[in-house]
């Protein structure tokens, strides 16, 4: 693998871990509102971001798999 | 409940982790970038930060800076997705500086803001006296500090604390005010981090509208400090020409705001610090002779830690416990690492003491339960300096970006984009900042 390739993936693999920070602290979320009893409608938000992220996550593993898209 | 400054430029994460900062009881503000948080820095006073290590507009430690001069030093976070970075932080970690690795679990945010609390669960660390609740040492020195300590407390009158650099001076003055058992705070401030024009707003309040900037009414620490102990560190780098103010405050127990005509009573201990020698603050003039008696009417000379060298092992072994039970490791001194520890000078004394074991335990290897010494604990205080090798307390941010940026370039053979990812920049920034250097040397 050329260099320049080594870089491209040392930083998609940077942009990949963004989703999954956002994953986990949306997690987080949900599982203190549950705990707590607090109103669904933020565990409802944070599942959609999750599902969102977790969309962001599957394209960018795509485009790393598929460079010519 | 702490007060949070939250720096990433991901706006999703901050919210979602300002929404579970807010559940864990504290408060928190965001900046999305280094510019926000220093605006943020300029009017309010945080007890933590969560720094991004990389920012759209520079890197975290551009802040670290600017944070070891505020009053009081607050802690620091950094979040990062390298774990690479864990080496440089190390490097500039005190008792103040953690670090996180992304993604983020509410375990790991709940330990770096409340260590306090884990402590509580399984205190290995409480098999360690704590003398008033924040002390330790069982030396001769130490016991005729605590009987000290342990009589001023009973009378009201104030104390000046006499003691190198890093022995301890803000413990005896929380030690001071813990025995004294009154009904007030223990509000602290720094004489020698407030400008001229500052002190005295934050020692005797404003009244709103007093000077440009002035938008509201602010209470003194004198204020503040009703019925406790208010402690004055660094006291001898007071403008000598604000000390008037002080001594009449002390003579007539009131107040008058800045800008404000009525005057207030105030009642509190003075605890004042100073790591001058008696010696030197009568011969420089740094201290009015009438402001001095009325501060030292109970002077304490604090013993720097080379003088109580059998507290060494005892001090170093309650780091490591409590760094264990923070993070849930059990690493171990073994009896020749105590005895090197103890033969050492320490010119930095127990702070120096403190952030060489933080060091150690974060170098260590996690397989192991022998933490790791460095080979030589001196630093830029010691009388022995030790000889240029990458990173060393007392160069500036730039020196040490620069250097990182030269040697990262060095270890990827110039490869501009790769070198850009492993210090976690742009390739645009990069070309930046090799310019600002005057060109890319070797590399271009």
């Amino acid at each position: 693998m050329s260099d320049a390739k080594v870089a491209e993936l040392a930083k998609q693999v940077h942009d990949i871990r963004k989703p999954l920070n956002r994953i986990s602290m949306q997690a987080e979320l949900i599982k203190l509102v549950l705990e707590n009893n607090l109103p669904p409608q933020k565990a409802i938000e944070a599942v959609d971001k999750i599902l969102q992220s977790c969309q962001d996550c599957s394209q960018l593993l795509e485009n790393l798999s598929d460079p010519s898209v | 409940m702490l007060s949070i400054l939250l720096v990433d430029d991901d706006h999703e994460f901050t919210e979602v982790a300002s929404h579970i900062i807010d559940f864990l009881g504290h408060t928190v503000s965001v900046a999305g970038s280094l510019a926000e948080a220093n605006e943020w820095l300029e009017h309010n006073s945080f007890d933590h930060i969560l720094l991004d290590f990389m920012l759209p507009d520079g890197s975290g430690i551009h802040l670290m800076d600017r944070v070891q001069h505020l009053f009081p030093v607050p802690k620091v976070t950094f979040i990062t997705g390298h774990p690479s970075v864990k080496s440089i932080i190390a490097e500039l970690c005190g008792p103040k500086v953690d670090y996180l690795l992304k993604p983020i679990q509410r375990e790991c945010l709940e330990r770096v803001l409340n260590p306090a609390r884990q402590k509580a669960k399984k205190s290995s660390a409480a098999q360690f006296e704590l003398h008033f609740g924040c002390l330790i040492g069982e030396s001769a020195p130490m016991q005729a500090l605590y009987t000290m300590i342990e009589r001023v407390a009973a009378s009201k009158a104030n104390v000046m604390l006499l003691g190198e650099s890093g022995v301890g001076k803000e413990l005896v003055a929380s030690a001071i005010h813990h025995a004294s058992k009154t009904a007030g705070a223990l509000v602290a401030t720094n004489c020698g981090g407030l400008s001229k024009e500052l002190i005295s707003s934050e020692l005797f309040g404003h009244e709103k509208g007093a000077f440009t900037g002035a938008v509201a009414q602010k209470t003194g620490v004198f204020e503040r400090a009703q019925g406790g102990t208010l402690f004055l560190d660094e006291v001898t780098e007071m403008p000598l020409d604000m000390q008037p103010h002080l001594l009449r405050v002390l003579e007539t127990k009131k107040i008058v705001r800045v800008g404000g005509s009525k005057e207030i009573a105030v009642d509190c201990r003075v605890v004042s610090a100073t790591n001058r020698s008696l010696e030197n603050i009568a011969e420089k003039n740094i201290l009015r002779e009438d402001i001095y008696f009325r501060l030292a009417v109970f002077p304490i000379e604090i013993p720097p830690l080379r003088e109580r060298a059998a507290d060494i092992p005892l001090l170093a072994k309650a780091f490591l416990a409590s760094l264990n039970d923070e993070n849930g490791t059990n690493y171990q001194f073994s009896q020749a690492q105590l005895q090197r520890l103890a033969s050492f000078d320490w010119p930095g004394n127990v702070r120096e003491l403190r952030h060489t074991v933080h060091r150690a335990y974060i170098m260590s290897d996690p397989a192991k339960d022998e933490i790791e010494l460095p080979a030589s604990f001196a630093s830029p205080f010691s009388a022995v300096q030790k000889e240029k090798s990458g990173l060393t307390a007392g160069k500036t941010i730039d020196e040490v970006e620069r250097e990182l940026i030269y040697l990262t370039l060095k270890k990827v053979g110039g490869n501009k984009a790769m070198a850009a990812d492993m210090l976690g920049v742009s390739v645009k920034t990069l070309y930046n900042r090799l310019s600002a250097y005057g060109g890319l040397g070797e590399f271009s």
